[in-house]
């Protein structure tokens, strides 16, 4: 069966394109196809130890599948990781898709193909064994990523995609022949790497090309471009899922490939093994800089770029510590910054959809007009600022308790003072785009792209009130790396330093809840128009053209400190490199002069040398 | 308990704590920080200055009013949240003080919005603004500072009146014509 | 199953007791502050019950506006919220939900309340609430630097996150005030807890003369009732946190070996530090003028966090794994 999606898969791109000139028709096929990935992930659900209704169970599965392509083989296989990471991926992609139907209008049938292409690229991807399919599926993935990014339209985020993947891609390639070379096998599992710094070298290319793609600092500098210029469903997809495969790469090829033993055995430094460290480090500062940069856009498109590169730094701590707790915590983070993160890209594409702004401080005051999307907004912003009312934040909690764990003295205070800084942004969301003075008067978004919203919206409210699941659901990857899952029950996670009971939080929320909500009901209210606000006395007329929505340049003394260490500064890091490289080119350059003459000395000093060094040898 | 007492429990509570919001128009303002600060310290009484009208209870109207100004003062009045209580303070909100003649000043203040309580003096001193205060909790306590009440009874007359003000018809503005009985 | 259901019961009554005594003290606090205040201006101030005048007179409003249900959000969150981090600290030694939670949910506990009542603030549209907004974002992340590395380093000094085992380590009397280092590490806290009561010179979100009252400017009646509950109930709430940091929780006698009288005296020391510790932020803020908040936020990522970092290489340096 499993060829059988894979082929229906790429099918469904061609097929998608023949209906090129009927996008809604086009739409609704790319959705059911969409649905294939998922339905894989409930038939594999079985293998993973979760049981799953058999009416949710379309087809049955082979767990591992080889096809022999003349030169190569692939082997597909599905594993603990890759059904974790195909899961976030599946669940995310076809509301995307649905979400697609009424915000893409030109050329339907090109994005919902390259859409396509890219869950297949990916769906392979995430099943692959060797280095080879690996490759090819990867490859397939980020060109149609590509092919996305085109769409934008934008010089700046097109050379940026393009030169980064391709740096990627090159990092990766490098990566790989250098195992190849080393063990002499295309798969995964007949690779018993040793600690050498072949193996070293080889595994610091690849975790920085697959950096790339989870945008880690200082690999990110396509990411706020690329994230702000490409449509919407898209970018939610790329946020919300492909920016995981980064992280599931090294996850792969850290724990799995090359193993904890022999990390560790290049040296540890207080029980956490360098490799790891250096990544968490990285990561911190990911999380510290990205969230400093959202504070000051302008932009709701880049201010969620940067957020997104932010969150996605939590991760790397995660996976940089490496302890179950720690793992744990960035899977967990995975999950919550899979759907958070979907959910605002959709919503801003929604307030886009229906007002037509990007600019933060031309909008406002959508709350009360678009309430259903202002209300998964602001779920998936508290889960973005780690509020204990939705499930983003047990994932930062095991975090910061992996930390102290292995007493991260310093790491651990600039990821807490990175969550504070998520508040800032995500009150200039709530209050640039959804608060204060109403500005236009909307409509609430279609129901074609509230449904999305608030089926994503789910998986939050689900782990919340029960993150034993969840530690369930990542114990077998745990074990397939030699961990042990940490300990649970249904409703806490007890870590050893402490517990966190969810159920505690709830019905002490719940409870205060209703006591503030009779305290509140108590007295009658009416409700006064906008316009009726305390202006030092002066009557509201006057007020009516000049408007009171403050948030242009809202966090301005913030911008004052800040600004003048964090603006531009990675992408004037990458300016230097692409000088240099310049002046490097134009001087190898000189060596071409056209002269048919001074070729023919290279030719011979070439000659000269490689004669002299077979007789000195 | 029964409905009575909850009144007079909350007469109380609002009698012992009056946020105020004070209007600086007039020269009357100068003396309002010596009631406030040590010499005559009027938080004694649970009397403080609050910084917006949706806070405030009381409203302290610190002297003459043009026109413009009544429009500010309205609107301020408006915002306040019931009960709400007006202090009128000195001569020039009784009968124009020493503006009586003037041709853009309006005269008498309860024309245009209700006063509780008034101040004499030009300007009167802090023993009397204190004074005024007390007043007006005994008259909360007694359930007589209903000037919020009849606001909302007499609404028409009160916005007629207004009305003339802001187009400069001062010798049109009527006083209130009140019916006899004024339940509290 | 009986016997559960009359546990649980037995439970709920208690935390809602302790919830309300919270909001008294809080109540109580305010009063004592202005008295406090009125003595140091050389006034005879307002009497010390005059925080719950104030309250039950907001509640008592005959009419209250509302922007909105957004605007409505502010009383409910921020009432509740506080009352919830207030559950997860462990007041004088005793536990009410502490076991349950440790010190970075208390600390993103705290933000269920602020952001609640910035959500409410915002919908009212007012600007100056936007202002002071803005300015209350800034000066958390500003204050709240120093107070993480302080905590980060005695969580892994005591090696628990928890608030509870933290208090329960301090217990005999061996408060993290008397080691010399979280000595430092107090008047660090100190400092931020200054920011985080919002006394001066860290008033900056609220300054009634700038932006009037910034945030709250819309808020009137029972909503404004709401939020003086909440801030109250918040002077209560950090100062019980600093104080079961650094003094123990005002533990002095083992329940163990005392019973209810240690119960009594604990309770008794528990209010006098929190006390002490209020009063101390509230001196501070009768003799400072007001910062401006890029001036506040240098201060701490300045001068207090370097006096951090220290306390961080401090424990770095002695801490073995
Ligand atoms: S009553 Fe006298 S002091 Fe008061 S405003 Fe009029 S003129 Fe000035």
């Amino acid at each position: 069966m499993l060829t059988e999606v894979l082929v229906s898969l790429l099918a469904g791109v061609f097929l998608v394109l023949a209906l090129n000139k009927y996008p809604r028709v086009a739409g609704v096929v790319a959705f059911i196809i969409s649905l294939l990935p998922f339905m894989a992930v409930l038939a594999w659900a079985g293998t993973m130890g979760i049981t799953v209704p058999s009416y949710l169970k379309f087809f049955t599965l082979e767990t591992s599948l080889t096809y022999n392509l003349g030169p190569g083989v692939i082997h597909l296989a599905i594993t603990p990781l890759g059904w974790f990471f195909l899961m976030l991926l599946a669940s995310v992609f076809p509301l995307t898709v649905m979400f697609a139907n009424s915000f893409v209008k030109r050329n339907a049938g090109g994005f919902y193909a390259a859409m396509l292409l890219t869950m297949f690229g990916s769906f392979g991807l995430l099943l692959s064994q060797d280095i080879l399919s690996f490759f090819i599926f990867w490859e397939i993935m980020s060109w149609s990523i590509f092919a996305l990014v085109l769409r934008g339209h934008d010089r700046r985020a097109i050379v940026s995609y393009l030169a980064f993947g391709s740096l990627s891609a090159m990092l990766i390639l490098f990566g790989f022949m250098m195992l190849y070379y080393k063990t002499n096998t295309f798969l995964f599992a007949d690779m018993h790497l040793t600690a050498t710094p072949l193996t070293l070298a080889a595994l610091s290319l690849l975790v920085a090309g697959f950096a790339v793609k989870g945008a880690l600092m200082p690999m990110h500098a396509w990411a706020p471009h690329a994230y702000s210029r490409s449509e919407e469903p898209f970018v939610a997809f790329l946020s919300g899922g492909l920016s995981k495969l980064g992280f599931f790469g090294i996850i792969l090829f850290m724990y799995g490939v090359v193993g904890m033993s022999v990390i560790s055995s290049w040296g540890t430094f207080r029980g956490v093994p360098w490799f790891g460290y250096a990544l968490a480090v990285i990561g911190a500062f990911t999380a510290f800089a990205g969230t400093v940069l959202a504070v000051m856009q302008d932009d709701l498109r880049k201010l969620l770029a940067y957020s997104s590169i932010g969150q996605l730094g939590y991760i790397a701590i995660g996976i940089g510590i490496g302890t179950p707790l720690a793992m744990t915590g960035a899977l967990f983070q995975a999950l919550n910054h899979t759907f958070f993160k979907a959910v605002l890209f959709l919503a801003a594409g929604a307030v886009f959809y229906r007002t037509g702004k990007w600019k933060i401080s031309e909008l406002g005051g959508l709350g009360y007009k678009m309430p259903f999307t202002f209300l998964a907004a602001l779920f998936a912003i508290f889960a973005l600022a780690a509020i204990p009312i939705t499930s983003g934040f047990a994932a930062k909690w095991l975090l910061y308790e992996a930390a102290i764990q292995k007493k991260f003295l310093f790491v651990t205070p600039i990821m807490l003072i990175a969550g504070v800084g998520a508040f800032l942004y995500a009150f200039k969301i709530l209050y640039g785009v959804f608060l204060g003075e109403p500005r236009y008067d909307v409509k609430e978004a279609p129901l074609s792209q509230l449904i999305p919203m608030w089926l994503l919206v789910l998986p939050l409210v689900i782990f919340l009130v029960i993150p034993g699941w969840f530690v369930d659901i990542t114990a077998p990857i745990l074990r397939g790396y030699g961990m042990q899952p940490i300990q649970h029950t249904l409703f806490s996670i007890n870590t050893g330093l402490a517990t966190y009971n969810t159920l505690a939080v709830i019905f002490g929320m719940l409870g205060g809840l209703l006591v503030a909500f009779i305290l509140y009901k108590w007295k009658k209210q009416e409700v006064v128009p906008h316009i009726d606000n305390y202006l030092a006395g002066e009557p509201p007329e006057l007020y009516e053209h000049i408007g009171m929505h403050a948030s242009s340049k809202y966090f301005e003394p913030f911008d004052e400190v800040f600004g003048p260490i964090f603006k531009k500064g990675a992408e004037r890091g990458w300016e230097i490199v692409l000088s240099a490289a310049e002046i490097l080119g134009t001087g190898a350059r000189k060596i071409y002069t056209g002269i048919v003459g001074d070729y023919s000395i290279y030719v011979l000093l070439f000659f000269i040398i490689l004669v002299g060094w077979w007789l000195l040898w | 308990m029964k409905h009575e007492e909850w009144k007079k429990i909350s007469r109380i509570m609002s009698k012992r704590s009056l946020w105020m919001v004070h209007f600086c128009t007039g020269c009357g303002a100068m003396e309002m920080p010596p009631v406030m600060t040590s010499r005559y310290d009027m938080e004694r009484f649970g009397i403080f200055a609050m910084a917006t009208p949706r806070q405030a209870d009381v409203f302290l109207v610190t002297g003459y009013l043009a026109v413009k100004t009544l429009k500010r003062v309205v609107q301020v009045y408006e915002q306040m949240r019931d009960p709400k209580y007006v202090i009128g303070f000195g001569s020039c909100t009784i009968n124009g003080g020493m503006y009586w003649d003037s041709y853009n000043t309006i005269k008498d203040l309860s024309k245009y919005i209700p006063v509780d309580v008034y101040i004499a003096g030009c300007m009167p001193r802090p023993e009397a603004i204190i004074d005024s205060f007390l007043k007006l909790m005994d008259m909360i306590d007694k359930g007589e500072a209903i000037g919020w009440q009849k606001y909302r009874k007499y609404y028409d007359q009160y916005k007629r009146n207004q009305k003339m003000a802001f187009e400069y018809r001062l010798d049109e503005v009527k006083p209130i014509k009140e019916d006899d009985k004024n339940e509290s | 199953m009986v016997m559960e259901i009359v546990d649980i019961l037995e439970k709920i009554l208690i935390l809602a007791g302790m919830v309300t005594l919270g909001f008294a003290i809080g109540m109580l606090f305010n009063g004592i502050a202005r008295k406090v205040s009125a003595r140091i201006q050389n006034r005879v101030g307002p009497p010390v019950y005059q925080g719950f005048i104030d309250v039950f007179k907001l509640f008592g409003k005959k009419t209250n506006i509302s922007h909105g249900w957004i605007f409505d959000l502010a009383a409910l969150f921020s009432v509740s919220g506080i009352a919830l981090a207030f559950l997860f600290l462990p007041v004088a030694g005793y536990s009410m939900l502490s076991t349950d939670g440790d010190l970075f949910l208390i600390l993103y506990l705290l933000a269920i309340p602020a952001l609640g009542f910035a959500l409410g603030a915002g919908a009212s549209g007012n600007p100056n609430a936007a202002v002071g907004v803005m300015r209350a974002l800034m000066s958390m992340l500003a204050y709240e630097l120093p107070l993480v590395m302080v905590m980060v380093a005695m969580m892994v000094y005591y090696n628990t996150t928890s608030l509870a085992n933290i208090v329960a380590a301090q217990a005999n009397m061996q408060w993290a005030f008397f080691i010399p280092i979280f000595f430092i590490g107090a008047l660090v806290a100190d400092m931020a807890l200054q920011g985080m009561l919002m006394e001066k010179p860290f008033d900056i979100p609220i300054a009634p003369h700038e932006i009037a009252t910034g945030p709250m400017v819309e808020f009137g009646g029972k909503h404004l009732g709401a939020l003086m509950l909440y801030k109250m109930m918040g002077t209560v709430v950090e100062t019980t946190l600093f104080v079961d940091l650094f003094l123990g929780g005002g533990v002095v006698l083992s329940v163990a070996q005392y019973g209810w009288l240690a119960y009594l005296v604990n309770f008794a020391v528990w209010f006098v530090l929190i006390l002490i510790v209020f009063l101390i932020a509230v001196m501070i803020d009768n003799v400072l003028p007001r910062f401006r908040i890029e001036q506040a936020l240098k201060f701490y990522w300045k001068y207090d966090a370097l006096i951090a970092i220290f306390i961080l290489i401090w424990i770095f340096a002695g801490v073995k794994i």
